[in-house]
């Protein structure tokens, strides 16, 4: 099989992406486990969690009933030790992994022979839209 | 042999053997714990449901990464159809379902070169504007819009969509290597050139792409109508690709699914922030997408073209007849389509998938 080169910005975005994946899955694997090991060790009591959302209950009513209110998008950071605190820091991460995956790929674009500054322009344009969309918060217009 | 004690095989095992004692300690913790009294569920059926999950997930994952489409295009029918589970809760934990195959895959196709990052790059750029202008332009244009209006928009989309399956059933080796007779200066110039080895051809494969500035445009407008209308991209994303911009069609399915990863990780937040996606339901969908978003990048590096092309012709059929009945309900022309046809299209669509890939693996033979 013939090798070819990959651009170290293609491979580097690849990778940080894939093993921050990777981590992700594997927290949100263990998170529900913890979750129903220790059930009172929770945001959100399991039971009524489900059973409010089997019901078709909307996401505020659900966590209303399983957890007496919304405590906020970035509840992990108070509550990392919480069966579903960590479950929602694993999301959270996943969802996260192609803002610095984005910022190694741009670095990695500007340290090349030939600078390629269109594209780690580009690269930190996109990472710019998913760090304002971490925190800017809000319902979606849909 | 070998080859099954390295990445990404290493991994799979290090993942299925934490799913699997996840599993097996979540039913005895849940055989073991006692279901409060009055409490709607027990922690048997907590857990059934958290392992169904997982496997649907997983099933839906493969497609999704062969297609280079996002799994909520099958997600949302199939949860809205059999569950009575609030409709943005599913759409949010959609989104998680359309983005972690595209994400996890990412890693196998940027180390194979299947999927190119500047391509991905540039359509994220173009997207993330279109889809941002779409979204916050969706209140303000509907007021003269309109319901019909609106109708009107998803019937066109239909019916474009359902021309270009139709391409795409007789374009055939046009429609999967592409020929390209002139690149134009712009193209030239973003130098998006990036030779790798096919393995499904055993070759190095070197494709020229053309009418960047085109691929733009087509960009943005499809990520207006995706944030306009709330729709996913996949399903636009690789035929946009593969007509306007000649990339070949296992590379066009690969950058999609990279992309969606990419901008799903805009979109996703603000549902986060809002509590729309509930943590203990979204983690065996995350998971089920990783591990099948890694089998299925290992299966499309090795498949031929063609297996792409029936399965992506499958799904624009499907997402044809979604947007008709949609746009023509809008429309006051017919009620809300009934579960059971919608279900009844989803598998007509899938056994011909099925019997057309049958039909190609034994061509091949």
């Amino acid at each position: 099989m013939e090798k070819i080169q990959m651009p170290r910005a293609q491979i580097w975005y690849g990778e940080v992406v894939y093993w921050l994946c990777l981590v992700s899955a594997m927290i949100c694997a263990v998170g529900p486990v913890i979750s129903m090991a220790s059930i009172d060790n929770n945001i959100m009591n399991p039971f009524a969690m489900f059973g409010a959302i089997w019901e078709g209950k909307k996401a505020a009513e659900v966590w209303k009933i399983a957890g007496g209110g919304f405590p906020g998008g970035h509840f992990y950071l108070k509550n990392i030790l919480a069966g579903d605190g960590i479950t929602q820091a694993g999301i959270a991460l996943g969802c996260a992994c192609a803002l610095p995956a984005l910022l190694v790929a741009a670095v990695c674009f500007l340290t090349e022979k030939r600078r390629a500054w269109l594209w780690a322009v580009l690269a930190v344009w996109v990472a710019f839209m998913i760090a304002y969309s971490m925190t800017s918060g809000g319902p979606p217009s849909h | 042999m070998k080859r099954y004690f390295k990445s990404p095989w290493r991994e799979m095992y290090v993942m299925l053997g934490i799913i699997a004692i996840c599993y097996v300690a979540m039913m005895l913790i849940s055989a073991g714990t006692e279901t409060p009294p009055g409490a709607p569920i027990s922690a048997m059926k907590i857990c059934g449901l958290l392992l169904g999950f997982f496997l649907l997930s997983f099933g839906i994952a493969l497609v999704a990464v062969i297609a280079g489409i996002g799994g909520g295009v099958l997600f949302t029918p199939i949860m809205l159809a059999f569950t009575s589970v609030d409709s943005l809760i599913v759409r949010a934990t959609g989104l998680i379902v359309a983005m972690f195959s595209g994400l996890v895959s990412t890693g196998l196709f940027m180390r194979q070169g299947l999927a190119n990052l500047r391509i991905c790059i540039f359509s994220a750029a173009a997207y993330g504007i279109g889809a941002f202008t779409g979204a916050k332009g969706a209140i303000y244009v509907a007021k003269y819009l309109g319901p019909t209006g609106d109708g009107l928009v998803r019937i066109a989309l239909g019916v474009i969509l359902f021309l270009l399956a139709l391409y795409f059933i007789i374009g055939g080796k046009k429609i999967e290597w592409p020929e390209v007779k002139k690149v134009d200066g712009f193209t030239k110039w973003l130098a998006f050139s990036q030779p790798y080895f096919e393995q499904s051809l055993g070759k190095v494969v070197d494709y020229p792409v053309t009418r960047a500035w085109l691929m733009l445009i087509v960009i943005v407008v499809v990520g207006m109508l995706s944030g306009f209308f709330g729709l996913g991209a996949g399903w636009a994303i690789v035929p946009a690709q593969n007509l306007v911009m000649a990339v070949p069609l296992k590379v066009a399915a690969a950058n999609s699914g990279v992309l969606l990863g990419m901008g799903d990780c805009v979109a996703v937040w603000p549902y986060l922030l809002m509590g729309a996606i509930i943590p203990m339901f979204a983690a065996p969908w995350l998971v089920g997408q990783v591990v099948g978003g890694i089998v299925g990048a290992l299966i499309l590096i090795r498949i031929k073209a063609g297996f792409v092309r029936n399965i992506l012709i499958g799904i624009m059929f499907f997402t044809t007849y979604g947007l008709v009945a949609k746009g023509l309900n809008n429309m006051g022309v017919i009620g809300e389509a009934p579960t059971w046809l919608t279900l009844t299209i989803l598998v007509v669509v899938v056994v011909g998938i099925v019997r057309s890939v049958i039909k190609t693996i034994k061509a091949q033979d």
